[in-house]
């Protein structure tokens, strides 16, 4: 009978761990099944390029096999997997496809904003052109299509490509809500950053050897540069998942970074720049740096 | 009792403006040798040979001449055997520091030739190891007495540069936690218990340097370019910097308007001004060049 009685009495633990298998072996399946549903629709022949004949795909764990040294910024952003397609022609270079399944519209907009440079193109949800790289998102994925020697033909074919493989994507996706709260007042366009991994926020700002500001895959961040007239400032919101990591963060922050600040909670950094930081509800606001009081406390008073 | 260690904000790295700060702000000591003296300048040697790639590919028996050449030169000897018998004993072990990225990996043949050169003075078979991803798991590594730091040249999306300094990423269990800031703290790594003071010789390979990269990859033939070159020396800092200068010019002549390498690769004064691991300005950098002269860049 006790062992009845036992077994009856795990039977939710049997139904949660069977559940959660069964959900993690859908989610792996579905991401699956979408990327290689994708890599259906796009073309196997472009404009005198074709396609190698079998594709390409990487997991969260074998995506360091395939991108050696830069599979860190994926993983910062949660990358679920990866396509890759090579396209090769006999009188012209090789044109890579890699597009990235990032799990949410978010996080393929997020890995978007680490690299804004080039020419703003019409394709995706936003897209740039720069020396032999075309990247755009849309919906939950980013992609990344590159020549590996620059000519006119193979411009002209990376253009088409993206093109085609943004058509191929339905859906579309939504930018992360917090990008709302910025104040829109002098935001510099193109410069909002979107991450959650302290080493995203180092390579833009550095911060601090540690992650004192308690980033994590919970946490939602955006770094963006604002101008005012001669004036700019540079503004870090993050947005956390409860009240307790929101105060703590504060707490490290004032110590470690704003130790030498005066009553009214400015310091003065390098330059003679000026920096603050406040806190409202499970929203933290710091003004990294800015030319003046004025303009921060002018961004700040949308948090106050 | 452990003592906490201190957090290190942007703030501190801007205030420390010497070794002595830094290294008290990182809890560790300085270098006592090992590297070049900050009084002295550093012996760099930069050789070329227009030919040592061709349309073939890697000709191994001119790599082989001009690492002979350049080694000999730096520890000023009349051959190549006397300047390894200067660089390490018959009693070491050594790991030889390679790097394996694909697109761009140690070449085998300078590997081998390296490892020749250990043998023939002496050094056991078995106490020889060359590896990247696995030194903290390898017992060579693990017990090595003496190390050999080998990589190519080319640009990084976390440090600028991947340099002789960089190379040694794979010593720390945590490597990301060096991307901040352009990597400028790559030169604590060396100041790792398995590493400090080991390295015996550091080798920039320049045979086709990459100068700018693209895309996930940071990747692209059409930025790579036939350099044909070696930069040798026993100051990781120097040789690193030479082939910044180099990598610098490169990018100039091409984009045609002064582009500076992004990120800017700090690490390489940090490790001279911050970490005191050798010289990174030019004026304290003794430059040998010898062999190719033409578009030398520097």
């Amino acid at each position: 009978m006790n062992g009845f009685h036992q077994f009856r009495s795990c039977i939710p633990c049997y139904v949660f761990i069977l559940l959660t298998f069964l959900v993690l072996l859908m989610t792996k399946a579905s991401n699956a099944n979408t990327l290689k549903d994708l890599g259906t629709r796009l073309p196997k022949q472009l404009r005198g390029w074709t396609a190698e004949p079998k594709d390409r795909l990487y997991d969260e764990r074998t995506i360091y096999s395939y991108i050696d040294g830069g599979a860190e910024l994926y993983k910062a952003y949660n990358m679920q997997q990866c396509l890759s397609r090579r396209y090769t022609t006999a009188n012209g270079p090789s044109i890579i496809l890699d597009i990235f399944d990032m799990g949410t519209s978010n996080d393929a907009f997020g890995v978007f904003t680490h690299d804004t440079d080039g020419k703003v193109m019409d394709i995706g949800q936003d897209a740039r052109f720069r020396s032999g790289w075309l990247s755009f998102w849309k919906h939950r994925y980013f992609v990344s299509i590159y020549m590996e020697e620059e000519t006119a033909a193979a411009e002209k074919a990376v253009k088409a490509l993206a093109r085609e493989v943004s058509a191929g994507i339905a859906i579309r996706g939504f930018r992360p809500r917090i990008l709302q709260k910025l104040p829109p007042e002098g935001l510099v366009s193109g410069s909002i950053r979107y991450l959650h991994h302290p080493m995203v926020l180092n390579y833009h700002f550095y911060i601090s050897d540690e992650n004192i500001l308690n980033l994590s895959a919970k946490t939602e961040a955006i770094l963006a540069n604002y101008q005012a007239g001669r004036e700019a400032a540079r503004l870090l919101l993050i947005s956390y998942p409860n009240l307790k990591v929101a105060k703590k963060s504060l707490m490290n922050f004032s110590k470690h970074y704003l130790s030498d600040a005066d009553h009214t909670g400015f310091a003065k950094v390098e330059n003679g720049k000026v920096a603050v930081a406040i806190r409202k509800d499970k929203l933290l606001t710091i003004i990294l740096k800015s030319d003046s009081r004025r303009l921060a406390e002018r961004l700040l008073a949308p948090f106050l | 009792m452990t003592r906490k260690k201190r957090v290190i904000t942007r703030r501190d790295f801007l205030r420390a403006g010497s070794c002595v700060v830094m290294g008290g702000l990182m809890g560790l000591s300085l270098p006592k040798g090992g590297f070049a003296r900050e009084t002295q300048k550093s012996k760099v040697v930069l050789i070329r040979d227009s030919t040592v790639v061709d349309r073939n590919g890697l000709r191994p028996n001119l790599l082989e001449e001009m690492l002979d050449q350049a080694v000999s030169t730096l520890l000023d000897t009349a051959n190549p055997q006397s300047a390894w018998q200067q660089l390490v004993n018959p009693t070491d072990i050594v790991g030889i520091k390679s790097n394996v990225w694909h697109p761009l990996p140690t070449p085998a043949a300078l590997e081998e030739k390296i490892t020749e050169r250990l043998i023939k003075v002496g050094v056991k078979a078995h106490n020889i190891s060359i590896d990247d991803r696995g030194v903290r798991r390898n017992p060579v590594f693990k017990n090595s007495t003496a190390l050999i730091n080998i990589r190519p040249m080319r640009t990084h999306h976390w440090s600028g540069l991947g340099t002789l300094l960089k190379n040694y990423i794979m010593f720390v269990s945590a490597p990301w936690m060096y991307h901040g800031n352009a990597c400028e703290r790559l030169g604590s790594i060396w100041l790792e218990p398995q590493v400090k003071g080991k390295t015996r010789l550091n080798i920039l390979v320049m045979l086709t340097p990459q100068f700018h990269g693209v895309g996930p990859h940071s990747f692209s033939r059409r930025y790579i370019w036939p350099y044909g070159g070696m930069i040798v020396s026993t100051d990781p800092v120097a040789a690193d910097a030479t082939g910044a200068r180099i990598i610098q010019a490169k990018r100039e002549e091409y984009f045609g308007k002064n582009k500076p390498i992004s990120p800017p690769p700090r690490h390489i004064e940090a490790a001279d001004t911050k970490f005191g691991l050798g010289n990174s300005h030019p004026d304290q950098i003794e430059l040998i060049q010898l062999g190719w002269k033409k578009d030398l860049l520097i």
